[in-house]
């Protein structure tokens, strides 16, 4: 009887399977342990986390390290994966000539037209022009309400636009109600004398005139070439609750494509295709092209800087010259990011157009023979490097309940995802892609304008709730959940997200229906898309209908909706799909471990 | 912290000493001032969007600026202002019963249709309160009375009236010096003593539209 252990060092955590063979060379699985890995993956530092989880795993089954007569290490697989972003739109309000945004409290209702004129100057008003009042933050609240009622007997005042937050303050002091817009930061930019419209939405509603062409026409009375013109205008105050648009000159919005750049892909006929084309072009190119060589992006443009910037950041991780480093597989995705309009009077931001990439870098094998010996050297126990990490994860997996050849696994990681089949007669094929975990988070990030990439990782993993009383929540599926225990007063309003054992206040003002929206969408795009694209890879004929069942192995297969979406996608090709449970007791981790000590039967006796 | 004892009881005479001097005027102004008995009794409201401020017994009486000379009436005034442009109604009623900040804020809150009320004390301590918190409990409290600026109970009007809309709140900025207590500590003492002994249990709250 010996007792024999595999260990799977991740990025993230180093995992230990312990197994006994006895005699007649039958194996019992005894324990398994995991802890977070010490120093990066594939360097010597990783030895003091996987001899504490020897101990561990050993310390279950009341026996001593020493007693061990094997241990297996993974060959881990040598890719590294990064991630990047740029925005390719750029948005710019010329001459001041509009003000389109969502004010917390917006007053009055209802649309109008008239000539701009600064409350300082009311009394120069002529009786027969209707007017659109601007008051800066210097006058109070009371004092504009006051001048307005005064001089509405004289002129005819259709709306205000007010620099302070004080609109509710002001209309329940008018003596007739005007539509009112506030919260104009650089209100002193807005040009007086002007022909303007201003409309401010009904409760629940969004603008319906400004945001269409024809109705600035109507208002400002323009004729079909300037009703062209304001076009983008229009398009650009789709969705606010208030808005003015300002007549002038040469006023327009417009939105400038960035020169973002071509991707060049080298691969048995050298492709290239223009950012522009969005994620969709390129990937599809990319799938075109065949086996890559190398991916590299025109010089001093976006992309070309993007990859750039990963190729180098690579570099230094692997001590490895910059030009030697290959980008094999790139994930590109559509996305969206919050931008400061240039040109802006109140501060709007404009959701631009960007791209996120996600590259994966192959580099030289990782040193896990040095690894070994230290471990050796420090055990005096035999240590093998025992197979490459994506066949062991599917020979782990093969002890979920329920599975059969042919198997095909899905690796869900942090930086790539990678997908293996084992066949009947035990041929494996294995692929690794760009983009997982970091890309999502990336995504998350970008389109919700959060300040840090850690909550974006904290809102990819929890599901969300909003405290809605001292006693209550509301999750983020519709339900209502009570707390046994009212909860402290710092969390009532919050949106949260649900850890296990806490809440975590988001700080950021985004209501929770977007958060939620934002998150699956970005998992959609990134883990859905790549689990098709590395499964059909790996697919006999490349076709996924030859696949019958897939186990979701690695970090990701515990996300809370990543494996239901994937079932969901799978269940259209009639596979199963499902997250492993690894000798029916592990859940999806301690595949790759359980794997390493499996595979040592089907390897023999390979040491004295 | 450290306070030179030698310098605080020389600040204390000579603040008695001024008290002295004007002793006589107050009691005078004191009898001449009957308008909290004036006032009736303040009811409990029914208006969900209400949000009701409690300030202290000698608010606008016998106090008429806050610790660092803030306008009592500017201050009410700029705390309504903050409630009404969040489209939320604001009452005030003077609290009687205590003089400490947190029972204020959670008897006017008790008061109050939404459930959310503000405490006031008179030198300008300030905190928001929910009626089901425990008393010393509470939703915001600004303790630094003498740090507090008219911006600042205007935010305190505006996340009160968040909280009763359930909405997300953006904490206030806080400030804090360590010298304030050292600066402040007579004056806050005196103004609190002056509060607390208006306390007249036997008529715990009473509805206060504005002293002018």
């Amino acid at each position: 009887m010996k007792l024999i252990a595999g260990v799977d060092i991740g990025n993230s955590t180093t995992e230990v399977c312990i197994s006994q063979i006895d005699s007649e060379g039958k194996m019992r699985f005894l324990s398994s342990s995991s802890r977070a890995t010490t120093g990066t993956k594939g360097t010597v530092a990783n030895t003091a986390g996987i001899i504490d989880a020897l101990g561990n795993a050993m310390e279950k089954i009341k026996k001593p390290v020493n007693e061990l007569s094997l241990i297996r290490i993974n060959e881990a697989a040598p890719v590294i994966g990064d991630t990047a972003m740029e925005t390719i739109t750029e948005t710019i309000i010329t001459e001041s000539s509009m003000i389109g945004h969502n004010p917390s409290t917006p007053a009055g209702a209802g649309q109008a037209a008239g000539m701009t004129i600064y409350l300082e100057h009311l009394s120069e008003g002529r009786e027969e022009t209707p007017y659109i009042v601007v008051a800066g933050s210097g006058t109070s609240y009371d004092e504009i309400a006051k001048t307005i009622n005064q001089h509405a007997k004289r002129l005819f005042i259709v709306g205000l636009i007010l620099q302070a937050d004080e609109g509710v303050l002001v209309e329940n002091r008018l003596d007739r109600k005007l539509p009112i817009v506030d919260e104009v930061k650089r209100i002193h930019d807005i040009p007086e004398w002007k022909e303007a419209a201003i409309e401010v939405a009904l409760a629940g509603q969004t603008i319906r005139m400004l945001s269409n062409p024809y109705g600035i026409a109507t208002l400002l009375k323009l004729n079909a070439e300037e009703t062209r013109a304001v076009t983008p205008i229009a398009k650009s105050l789709i969705g606010k609750r208030s808005a003015v648009v300002i007549k002038t000159p040469h006023g327009n919005v417009k939105e400038n494509i960035l020169p973002a750049g071509e991707i060049r892909i080298h691969a048995k006929e050298d492709c290239i295709v223009s950012i522009d084309a969005g994620a969709d072009k390129i990937m599809e190119v990319l799938a075109g092209a065949g086996e890559v060589q190398d991916i590299s992006g025109q010089k001093n443009t976006n992309i070309g800087n993007m990859l750039e910037k990963i190729r180098s950041g690579m570099g230094e991780l692997t001590k490895e010259q910059a030009g030697e480093i290959k980008i094999t597989d790139i994930l590109a995705v559509d996305t969206l990011a919050p931008v400061m309009i240039a040109g802006s009077l109140a501060g709007e931001t404009c959701m631009e157009k960007a791209v996120g990439v996600a590259a994966m870098v192959k580099t030289k094998q990782l040193p896990m023979e040095k690894i070994a010996e230290e471990l050796k050297k420090q055990l005096h126990i035999y240590v093998k490097v025992a197979g490459v990490e994506a066949v062991m994860a599917a020979l782990g997996a093969l002890t979920t309940p329920g599975t059969k050849l042919p198997l095909a696994i899905l690796d869900l990681g942090g930086g790539s995802t990678d997908a293996a089949i084992i066949h009947e007669d035990g041929n494996v094929a294995i692929t690794h892609k760009a983009g997982a975990g970091e890309l999502v988070s990336m995504l998350i990030q970008t389109e919700l304008g959060l300040s840090s990439r850690y909550i974006a990782e904290e809102i990819k993993k929890y599901p969300l709730a909003k405290i809605e009383s001292l006693y209550h929540m509301r999750l983020e599926s519709g339900a209502i959940h009570f707390f046994d225990e009212p909860v402290e007063p710092k969390y009532f309003g919050n949106v949260v997200l649900l850890k296990p054992d806490d809440m975590i206040i988001l700080e950021d003002d985004i209501p929770m229906e977007k958060i939620v929206f934002v998150r699956k969408e970005a998992k959609k795009k990134v883990f859905v898309k790549n689990a098709i694209r590395a499964l059909t890879e790996v697919a006999p004929e490349h076709n996924l209908r030859r696949i019958d069942h897939v186990v979701l192995v690695g970090g990701s297969a515990e996300d809370f909706e990543v494996p239901e979406m994937l079932m969901e996608e799978f269940a259209n090709y009639k596979i199963v799909c499902g997250r492993g449970n690894i000798r029916a007791s592990e859940g999806p981790r301690n595949a790759v471990a359980t794997g390493l000590v499996l595979s040592y039967i089907g390897a023999g006796n390979d040491h004295k | 912290m450290q306070i030179d004892e030698q310098l605080v009881e020389q600040i204390v005479r000579i603040v008695s000493e001024q008290l002295k001097e004007n002793a006589g005027k107050n009691i005078e102004e004191r009898k001449a001032d009957t308008s909290n008995l004036n006032h009736p009794l303040a009811a409990k409201g029914t208006n969900p969007k209400e949000v009701v401020i409690g300030v202290g017994p000698a608010f606008q009486t016998e106090i008429k600026s806050t610790i660092n000379g803030l306008d009592l009436d500017e201050v009410i005034k700029t705390i309504k202002a903050g409630i009404e442009e969040e489209g939320m109604v604001p009452r005030v009623v003077k609290v009687l019963k205590t003089s400490d900040v947190g029972f204020m804020g959670l008897e006017a809150a008790k008061l109050s249709g939404s459930g959310i009320g503000i405490g006031l004390q008179s030198k300008g301590t300030a905190v928001i309160h929910q009626k089901d918190l425990y008393p010393l409990s509470n939703l915001e409290l600004f303790p630094q009375a003498p740090l507090m600026t008219l911006e600042k109970y205007r935010a305190i009007g505006k996340n009160a009236a968040k909280y009763v809309k359930g909405e997300k709140v953006s904490p206030i900025e806080g400030e804090n010096d360590p010298m304030v207590r050292a600066k402040y500590q007579v004056k806050a003492a005196l103004m609190h003593i002056k509060e607390t002994e208006l306390v007249d249990p036997s008529r715990p709250m009473i509805e206060w539209t504005e002293v002018q």
